[in-house]
């Protein structure tokens, strides 16, 4: 792995893996300005593709596929990233129709995705998982921007307007810190060449000081959704826990493999799902954000399961914040955290992803390699540790199932 | 090493060596193929789906395929997965309509160590599973609240619950039942609760013995090894003991309906989802398919698509929150399926607005470089499908086991290099008539 960094400061970290037959770049644009209103950066990151000076929306579609490159843009709370993927002898024209998209979008088809997204966003509600997770992420994050989810937008898209999303292109196109990723055979191609001839006139703000605030939750919050069809009741319940940049991040990726992030050898893999057959998925999740992190548990259940999964829950979160866990499990989480994080980063693409990530969060784009060290400093007591840290009111609860079974909880 | 196995290779796209297929006397066969890199995937692919049930036992290849990580002779029910996971691993398996597979993916381990032990517990598990009663859990009548020991069977359930959840799994399943009259494919593979709840363990057992036979596995083995190495490993350790082959029956192939047929279903939800199904040809005809796959990319795959250009980018009035096309594989006959969602109160319109542009498609209205871009886009997928080794080892799968010949991979990239525009006009004439489809809406209560 390498690194570069352009005449503009944007640092290019490369890595070369030979006898690849795409080339991966990931180009992150850190979001420093809280959303003001809901929608407005989704809007933002749909149009990136919908058009620019030189270029129509539908032109780049067409250029795309027709060299089967892949190529787009992504929003997530703290950040939009482009993604570029294409055969090596692609290369240099998919970094041609990136920076174009990059640097001369027009936005013109704004009115277009307003009536699109608001389309889309009922329909993806029809899904009782998405709206479950809707009515979470909204309560866990109140009244912050990391809880604008779809339901949000749609009680606050109409109030955007295009001179909104231009002022928000033209600061992040000026003022944000931006970091480039690449992953793939390079052969003869003089990487650092290409990245001056595409990308130098771009402007790069080299502090990263956010000012989106830390969210916060006061008190316990349970959030019933009425679905009367729903077969299944969804049950997902989440704390605030400490985010990447905490010395415990290491620790609570460990008691997060042990708990039931991973396989099917986790507890609540074994003890809800083995045991008492209450679901096909239950698991558990650490959400990592730039100003907080969530841990969550899930699970999706007949409707009159609901009481005996919520027990279930609590004898396993309880039994891991007070019984120190065996020596034996405490290493089989750890090797298999570090083993599939192998599996993770097979692909270029997957390389690009998480060296831009690691980067753009300030760590470094080799943090994966002290990661993993940290990983294996991990202790009996600092599980048991952190697992009182993150689970402790107070959380939000959020079920969705009909009505008749939301009485009792 | 064994005696009398066959070797054969193919040059497999974007590997920097050729694939090894060995056919073992048994019927066993196993495939090697090389790619760089630390992680390694094993594989076996079973010839049984759904293809090989019927009313009485719809479900049981799926149900078997939980069962099959209960433990064997030797290691107890989890130990499989806490061992290997342990090591790094990614255990899972799959079922569908022709096949049931089961796979690995793990780091080699220092001497490779953890791939050995991967290889010794995979054979273990897909040659002598106990399929134990206490982790099946007592048959039961669907409803009764009094079952206490809620095992697999109650598992498989909460699976197909989830999927009674799902708009657009529910519209494919009425699709797929109406498309297909006499062939097994047109029972949903998952089954149905009632049938899981009661299934004796007998019967699975019995299932297993018939299927699970040297002639109907496939082992794969993908990834940076000694291929001599692991050829005896996979051969010693894959001892069927004289295990009898399978017989499997010939099905009748299913042809088209002749008149076009719509089912019309209700949800509690707030916008309509619709699926349109064609029969396609049987997975080893390989130019249609080919054909097919190009006037799936043509019409609605990707954002410069006909369906996404045309009935959403501009479209007179917002009508589809979605619309695409997909085109599946069977060894019987696959399917090819144009989908949507759309505003609820303009349903007849949608229906309308689909029928047109497919029926642009089958009057021969596809231009030079629509043809292009979706060859380019399909040779472009054997780079993508090159990139990992589970999903190499799953290609390779897939040929195996539906089509029955790993050559049409070398096959592919040749016919595809030699099809004309005209090949596919004529092919889209031949399967995507309007009277031939069924279609299956979903709108609001």
């Amino acid at each position: 792995m390498k690194k570069i960094i352009l005449e503009n400061n944007i640092p290019v970290v490369i890595k070369e893996n030979k006898n690849t037959p795409r080339i991966a770049l990931c180009f992150y644009f850190k979001l420093t300005e809280p959303e003001k209103k809901a929608g407005l950066y989704t809007l933002l990151n749909r149009l990136f593709l919908q058009g620019t000076s030189k270029r129509s929306a539908e032109d780049i579609a067409i250029e795309l596929d027709e060299n089967a490159i892949d190529c787009y843009s992504e929003m997530k709370h703290d950040f939009i990233r482009f993604k570029l993927q294409c055969l090596n002898e692609d290369f240099e024209k998919g970094l041609d129709i990136l920076s174009d998209i990059i640097k001369n979008s027009t936005l013109e088809e704004f009115e277009k995705e307003v009536i699109k997204l608001k389309g889309e966003i009922p329909a993806e509600m029809d899904e009782p998982k998405s709206k479950a997770m809707d009515g979470f992420y909204k309560n866990i994050f109140l009244n912050h921007p990391y809880g604008h989810t779809y339901t949000k937008i749609l009680e606050q898209i109409d109030d955007i307007t295009k001179p909104d999303v231009e002022e928000a292109y033209k600061n992040i196109l000026t003022n944000s810190p931006k970091v480039i990723s690449i992953a793939g055979d390079f052969e003869n191609k003089d990487i650092s060449e290409l990245m001056k001839k595409y990308f130098h006139d771009i402007k790069n703000k080299k502090e990263t000081i956010t000012n989106i605030p830390a969210p916060t939750l006061e008190d316990n919050k349970i959030v019933k959704i009425e679905k009367d069809d729903a077969a299944q009741a969804q049950i997902i319940q989440g704390w605030h826990v400490p985010t990447i940049y905490d010395k415990d991040y290491a620790a609570i990726m460990v008691m997060n493999t042990m708990l039931g992030s991973s396989g099917l050898s986790s507890r609540l893999f074994l003890e809800l799902r083995d045991k008492k057959g209450l679901a096909y998925v239950v698991r558990s999740s650490y959400e990592i954000y730039e100003k907080a992190a969530l841990f969550n548990v899930y699970i999706a259940t007949e409707p009159k399961n609901i009481k005996t999964s919520l027990e279930g829950f609590k004898v396993e979160l309880d039994k891991i914040k007070n019984v120190p866990v065996s020596k034996q499990e405490l290493e089989n989480a750890k090797n298999n955290l570090i083993g599939k994080r192998q599996f993770f980063t097979e692909t270029n693409l997957q390389q690009a992803s998480l060296m831009a990530f690691y980067e753009d969060k300030g760590l470094g784009a080799d943090f994966e390699d002290k990661l993993i060290e940290q990983i294996n400093k991990v202790t009996i007591e600092d599980i048991q540790r952190v697992a009182n840290v993150c689970i402790k009111e107070p959380s939000v609860l959020t079920i969705l199932a009909p009505s008749e079974y939301l009485k009792e909880v | 090493m064994e005696n009398n196995i066959k070797k054969t290779e193919i040059e497999y796209p974007y590997l920097t060596k050729p694939v090894e297929i060995y056919e073992r006397e048994n019927g066993h066969k196993i495939i090697l193929a090389h790619k760089e890199g630390g992680l390694v995937n094993i594989s076996s692919w079973v010839k049984t789906g759904s293809i090989n049930e019927n009313d009485a036992n719809n479900g049981i290849s799926h149900f078997l395929e939980h069962l099959m990580f209960k433990g064997t002779h030797k290691h107890k029910a989890g130990y499989f997965d806490k061992t290997l996971e342990a090591k790094g691993a990614i255990v899972n398996a799959a079922t569908w309509k022709d096949y049931t597979f089961y796979y690995v993916t793990l780091p080699q381990g220092p001497n490779g160590e953890y791939f050995k032990e991967a290889i010794e517990l995979h054979a273990d598990m897909m040659l002598d599973p106990v399929i134990p009663e206490d982790e099946i859990g007592p048959a039961f009548q669907l409803g009764d609240d009094t079952v206490s020991q809620k095992r697999e069977r109650h598992v498989v359930i909460e699976e197909i619950r989830m999927r009674q959840d799902q708009p657009w799994t529910k519209i494919y399943n009425n699709t797929n039942k109406h498309m297909y009259t006499q062939h097994p494919y047109k029972r949903d593979v998952i089954g149905f609760p009632e049938t899981i709840a009661s299934i004796p363990r007998e019967t699975i057992l019995d299932y297993y013995k018939t299927h699970y036979t040297p002639n109907n596995i496939t082992t794969i083995v993908a990834g940076d090894f000694d291929h001599e190495e692991i050829l005896e490993k996979v051969i010693k350790e894959f001892d069927f003991k004289g295990r009898a082959n399978a017989q499997n029956p010939i099905h009748k192939i299913d042809t088209p309906t002749q008149e076009e047929q719509y089912y019309e279903l209700k949800g509690k939800i707030s916008t309509g989802f619709a699926i349109t199904g064609w029969l396609g040809p049987v997975a080893n005809n390989i130019k249609d398919n080919i054909g097919l796959e190009i006037i799936n990319v043509i019409l609605g795959e990707g954002q410069s698509s006909r369906l996404y250009q045309n009935l959403i980018e501009k479209a007179d009035e917002p009508v589809f929150n979605v619309v695409a096309s997909d085109f599946y594989n069977f060894k019987d006959g696959g399917n090819f399926f144009i989908q949507a969602n759309f505003k609820a109160d303009k349903k007849e319109l949608a229906l309308n607005l689909i029928k047109k542009e497919l029926q642009k498609v089958v009057d021969g209205d596809i231009t030079e470089r629509e043809f292009k871009k979706a060859c380019k886009t399909l040779k472009c997928n054997f780079a993508e499908s090159s990139e990992r080794v589970s999903d190499i080892a799953e290609n390779i799968g897939y040929y195996m086991t539906v089509c029955d010949n790993l050559d049409l991979v070398e096959k592919y990239l040749e016919t595809l290099d030699s099809f004309t525009l005209e090949d596919v006009k004529n092919i889209a004439k031949q399967y995507l008539q309007i009277k031939n489809s069924v279609t299956t809406v979903l709108i609001p209560e």
